[in-house]
């Protein structure tokens, strides 16, 4: 509560930082702005951003060395920042000059504000692996990990002695993820290169939207679509006539359903780089006599490649962490088989059933989940990295 | 496609005109036809996946937004709620809704008798069950309000059970109602009658978009109040949160970062960050915002930090190929005017890189909007009842009210399911929309 | 520059936030969802009839309820766990180790589970030992474990159609699995004489009963991880469908589903209560003492849980398909004087 005040207060004096900044600097001009070195704005963002800066850093540490004493009063932290902010306030009002480069010390400040936001990416993996590695302990001094990296049943049981290998969930995640690559990617790849090489721009401005509602479409949605019009089509015009089941949940319905969800993911982010591909790269193709086509699988796509891969990087992730559409149209058991009209499941699934069950919450049963978690972020974390090094050896970077 | 470069010898013999195209030519032509075929069929394939989807959605839940009332007066007997006569709040707010049960009753029965000359199946048993069990409620809180009241005869419209609306709707016939043991087909009768009376009305209902969640005895009664404004709670901190994040992330990294094994890492991890399930989300803001930091349960404040981290890698990866893409003759053109790096990049780069950044930002908050998993352990799929007054007071959101929706058992709440899917799809509409006029305004070729 | 009107709106923003955010003063509930829509309505008609705001009912399962119920005592924790099974020893541990010693154990009554497949299709009529001869994944004969290959119900019971074997059964995640393993299966086993047949033979008693549990996994049996309207749905696509239901959900969807009996008994309200009908198990919650008399409106909202009006066999639970309680009066005396568990009561 008292930290939220102290932000109204801070936020207040930045905003009499950034007032009171402008008018020093222009007063210390004598009436002849082009004297000022740095721009009249630039001394007034110089003493908000600092003022803000301090008394944020300072309330942030504070919060963290008194987790580690006992009952440390917060009024006590708030004060030492609120001290902060007034003295970094008052020191950069009166660094305030004409000679003084306001616009470099901005500019550092900006650069370490952004340096500060890249690494809430490394602080989020911190936290993550942090809320799980203890639970992730205690359920391997609970279950040997060998049959867990490499068991290939896995059927949970509440009384305990359950077989809980890892194997079968982790071929139904790549299953079902290569089927939805299969169809989202070609049909997002050209459903992005017709939209920015071919549509007009009519067609165009309508259809990109519509095509990116897909992705906001609850999954829910897409998960009874699943069960109740692909399972049952799939089963009955495809799986039963080849004789390869009777199951109309299978990795086949959900790949297919959740490669219609990924549509988007992968046209609307490489429609984007595609466009912004230079038109002069186009045009000499074209002048060269290159047709259309050709000019746009030889020159355009290769320039816009490290953008594509992103783009499908990111529907394999999703891929990898969607949950309902798998439940529905995949099922819920664990198998490795691979006919693709079988039901499998995959780890989030399983992440997500065993986190939410009705099973005793200190049973490996129920901490296999975060063990679970661990593994499958460690495993696309190596995917990851193959990922950066292949877009690294192909990659043309032209102009 | 000139003799210059055609080196085969199928090419040099039967070229005689260039009105007349040999057989590379066709056969590239007919390369270049169907590629931009592939191209269209894609982007059918799309747009049918969607009109399929939208049409099954809006069909199922278009009913969703009326809903049936009855009109009835009640007579709100002082001997039942109170028998001492003298209007102390504290003494009626003692009377339970339980009580009100046989008002309702007594008041029925006048309504029984009236239409009971010409249709002897009308009683007031059964009309008590065609309305929702809502209605006491409203008239506890009407008679606490209102003391005065006690005593008169006061007409109420009051919400039709769902059964009851379901036939209205088309959704229950006198078939079902035969199996159903909650509704008998004599009630159906009974409804047909009262609409020819004008007690029974089907109209819009403002109350399924603006009413709390209700319980699963009264499917009539639910709406999306409290989801509606978690849900925006959660967008604005997103928003606030995630889109200035992302940006500033990724133009470090694009524009500053030095190439070397420190920014692989965040490279790496925050493309794995992205293939993180979301539920493993949920985990972390249990852990940390919630044991850690202590920040209420079941709160739009710690759903909106969750989604936040979440969203962040979709809008990372979009904004650094979006800023990738901008050509490097526009950062050196800046530059050699002799504008510093930080303004080339935020005077001229970012601007032509917003269209990129805005569709990432589109999906991100469409995907930060659909998702119901991490907010299943931060305490947000529940049952919430009171609006939020605050981002710190417990609230639901659109996905998760219909995923609660979808679990019911009573088959009224497939329609309500339907309609918070149209409402949800509505407010990625209107988030987009905006998003969609910027990106017009920024998208350019060059 | 917008800089003014930036801090203004910022300004604004949080100074509407910092006063808003105050002391917890609603109850909070977590846990089962088999539980939430009972807790919901008493939720709800607690919000109806008192001055205090209406609980927060989490759902999540018994699980995770439980878990955020154990993580200590304070206004950020929970009050209320549901759960569809009785807390384990080793959670009551866990919960001591965070400070959560005085728990209060409510029994609200019992959930019925049922069989029911699509209302146009055959009528069946049950028992345990059907159960146990189509879904178990290993059949006793002659003295060796042969692996059920049994396809449709006929050759089951002779009684039955010859409608291919589909059942739709709650997955491990669900408590329902463990009822219906412990309450079907195994006592289609026993009953019909095969768990002391493996015995004669030889087999320990543990493992024959783990065999006897040991469910089919050739795709006859469909683990459901999701609730009863996705199984609803996947019999409304494959009409030779028998799923598992809670009684409350069967008897909202009788339009389209039809029941089945077991042993003879028709499940309702009724025959549970009476222990005529087999398969049920008791749904409990269970309190925080050290919250009561802390958060508002928590003992209120217990005592009205289980209060005549509300948990009795004509009140709102029970119209809903909660079988209520029979000892219900001695629930209400142990909740009235705080009886935690563990204190011989």
């Amino acid at each position: 509560m008292l930290v939220l005040w102290f932000f109204v207060l801070l936020i207040a004096l930045c905003a009499v930082g950034y007032v009171v900044g402008r008018s020093k600097a222009s007063a210390s001009a004598g009436g002849d702005l082009s004297t000022l070195h740095s721009l009249l704005s630039y001394h007034g963002w110089n003493v908000a951003l600092s003022t803000f800066m301090a008394g944020t850093l300072a309330i942030v540490l504070w919060s963290f060395i008194s987790s580690f004493f006992e009952g440390a009063p917060t009024i006590v932290g708030v004060g030492i920042a609120a001290l902060a902010a007034l003295a970094v306030f008052v020191l950069s009002y009166g660094r305030i000059s004409r000679d003084y480069r306001a616009r470099n010390f901005v500019e550092g400040l900006v650069k370490s504000l952004l340096i500060g936001a890249s690494s809430i990416a490394i602080l989020t993996t911190v936290a993550i692996v942090l809320s799980m590695v203890f639970e992730t302990g205690r359920f391997f001094t609970q279950y040997p990990w060998q049959d867990f990296f490499f068991g290939a049943t896995w059927s949970p049981n509440f009384r305990g002695n359950s077989d809980l290998g890892m194997l079968p969930l982790l071929w139904g995640t790549l299953y079902v993820s290569f089927i939805a690559l299969l169809v989202a990617v070609p049909i997002g790849l050209f459903a992005a290169i017709y939209l920015s090489e071919y549509a007009s721009s009519r067609v165009r401005s309508v259809a990109k939207p519509m095509i990116e509602v897909l992705a906001g479409i609850p999954t829910i949605v897409y998960g009874l679509f699943a069960l109740i019009t692909v399972g049952p089509m799939l089963r009955d015009y495809f799986a039963q006539p080849l004789g390869l089941g009777e199951s109309s949940s299978s990795v086949m319905t959900a790949g297919i359903v959740m490669g219609v969800m990924l549509i988007p993911f992968v046209s609307s982010l490489s429609d984007d780089i595609i466009n912004a591909v230079p038109q002069a790269m186009r045009d000499g193709s074209l002048g060269l006599g290159a047709t259309h086509s050709e000019t746009i699988r030889q020159v355009v796509v290769p320039a816009a490649l490290p953008g594509i891969v992103g783009a499908i990087l990111l529907a394999a992730s999703r891929a990898i962490g969607e949950t309902m559409i798998v439940v529905m149209g995949a099922g819920a058991a664990a198998r490795l088989s691979m006919n693709p009209f079988e039901a499998m499941t995959t780890v989030t699934v399983k992440i997500v059933s065993q986190l939410t069950g009705d099973t005793d919450f200190a049973s490996p049963e129920t901490l296999v989940a975060f063990a679970l978690g661990i593994t499958l972020f460690v495993l696309t974390l190596g995917l990851n990295v193959l990922a950066l090094y292949i877009v690294r050896k192909y990659r043309e970077q032209y102009e | 496609m000139t003799d210059a470069t055609a080196n085969q010898p199928s090419n040099s013999t039967g070229k005689t005109s260039l009105f007349v195209e040999d057989a590379r030519t066709k056969k590239r032509n007919a390369a270049e036809a169907r590629f931009k075929f592939y191209g269209m069929l894609a982007v059918a394939t799309g747009v049918i996946a969607l009109v399929l989807l939208l049409i099954s959605i809006l069909s199922q839940g278009i009913p969703a937004f009326s809903q049936t009332f009855m009109r009835v007066n009640i007579t709100l007997d002082e001997q039942v709620l109170d028998p001492s006569g003298n209007r102390d709040p504290e003494e009626i707010a003692k009377v339970m809704t339980f009580a009100y049960d046989p008002i309702i009753n007594n008041s029925l029965q006048s309504l029984a008798d009236e239409l009971s000359a010409e249709h002897p199946e009308v009683t007031a048993s059964a009309l008590q069950g065609m309305l929702s069990k809502a209605s006491k409620g409203i008239l506890r809180s009407d008679v606490i309000a209102n003391p005065d009241l006690i005593g008169q005869t006061v007409e109420y419209e009051f919400l039709a059970n769902g059964r009851i609306d379901g036939y209205l709707k088309g959704r229950v016939d006198r078939e079902i109602a035969a199996l159903d043991g909650n509704v008998t087909p004599e009630q159906l009768d009974i409804a047909d009658t009262l609409v020819e009376a004008g007690k029974l009305e089907k109209r819009f209902n403002w109350d399924f978009i603006t009413a709390p969640d209700a319980s699963e005895l009264r499917p009539e009664a639910a709406g999306l109040g409290v989801a509606l404004l978690g849900s925006a709670y959660m967008m604005l901190i997103v928003f606030c949160l995630a889109l200035p994040i992302g940006v500033a992330a990724s133009i470090y990294l694009e524009e500053f970062a030095p190439k070397n094994w420190v920014t692989d890492i965040i490279e790496v991890n925050i493309s794995n960050l992205a293939a993180v399930p979301s539920i493993v989300f949920g985990i972390l803001g249990l852990a940390i915002f919630i044991n850690y930091m202590g920040l209420p349960n079941s709160a739009p404040i710690v759903g909106g930090l969750v989604l936040t981290l979440m969203t962040l890698p979709t809008i990372i990866i979009s904004t650094r190929a979006a800023l990738k893409a901008v050509p490097p003759s526009i950062r050196d053109a800046a530059l050699g005017v002799g504008a510093s790096k930080m303004q080339a990049i935020f005077h001229h780069v970012l601007p032509l890189a917003m269209p990129g950044i805005l569709t990432g930002t589109i999906i991100g908050l469409a995907q930060a909007l659909g998702e119901t998993a991490p907010l299943l352990l931060i305490g947000m799929v529940a049952f919430v009842n009171n609006y939020p007054e605050s981002m710190f007071d417990p609230a639901t959101a659109l996905p998760v009210q219909v995923y609660n929706f979808t679990q019911r058992s009573d088959p009224a709440f497939v329609e309500r399911a339907s309609g918070a899917i149209i409402v949800l799809l509505l407010f990625l509409l209107c988030m987009n929309l905006i998003a969609i006029i910027l990106r017009r305004r920024f998208e350019r070729r060059w | 520059m917008s800089f003014v009107k930036l801090s203004a709106s910022a300004l604004a923003i949080a100074a509407v936030s910092a006063t808003a955010a105050s002391a917890r003063d609603q109850v909070a509930v977590a846990g089962s969802s088999t539980v939430l829509p009972y807790a919901s309505i008493v939720a709800e008609a607690f919000g109806e009839n008192f001055d205090f705001p209406t609980p927060v009912v989490e759902s999540g399962g018994s699980s995770a309820g439980l878990k955020k119920f154990c993580e200590g005592v304070g206004e950020t924790t929970i009050d209320v766990a549901n759960a569809s099974r009785k807390i384990r020893e080793k959670e009551i541990k866990a919960c001591a180790e965070n400070g959560v010693t005085d728990i209060i154990e409510v029994r609200i009554g019992y959930d019925g589970i049922v069989f029911a497949s699509d209302i146009n299709g055959a009528s069946f009529a049950f028992t345990p030992e059907d159960w146990y001869k189509a879904l178990a994944a290993e059949h006793f004969v002659d003295g060796e474990l042969v692996a059920n290959t049994l396809s449709t119900w006929d050759q089951v019971n002779p009684e039955f159609p010859a409608q291919p074997i589909a059942a739709f059964i709650p997955g491990t995640k669900h408590g329902t699995r463990e009822v219906f393993e412990e309450k079907v299966i195994l006592a289609g086993c026993e009953h019909g004489g095969y768990m002391e047949a493996m015995m004669a033979a030889g087999v320990d008693e543990d493992t024959a009963e783990e065999k006897c549990m040991a469910i089919r996994t050739d795709g006859v049996s469909v683990d459901i991880d999701g609730d009863y309207t996705e199984t609803l749905a996947r019999i409304e696509s494959n009409k030779d469908g028998i799923g598992v239901f809670g009684l409350a959900f069967y008897e909202n969807n009788t339009a389209k589903l039809q029941v089945a009996t077991m042993s003879g008994v028709t499940p309702s309200v009724e025959a549970i209560a009476s222990g005529e009908y087999p398969v049920s198990r008791p749904l409990f919650f269970y309190v925080k003492k050290a919250h009561i008399g802390v958060i508002p409106g928590l003992q209120e909202y217990a005592e009205f849980f289980v209060s005549d009006a509300v948990a009795g066999p004509n009140g709102p639970l029970a119209q809903y398909g909660l079988v209520s309680d029979p000892e219900l009066a001695d629930t209400q005396k142990m909740i009235a004087d705080g009886v935690i568990m563990g204190s011989g009561s």
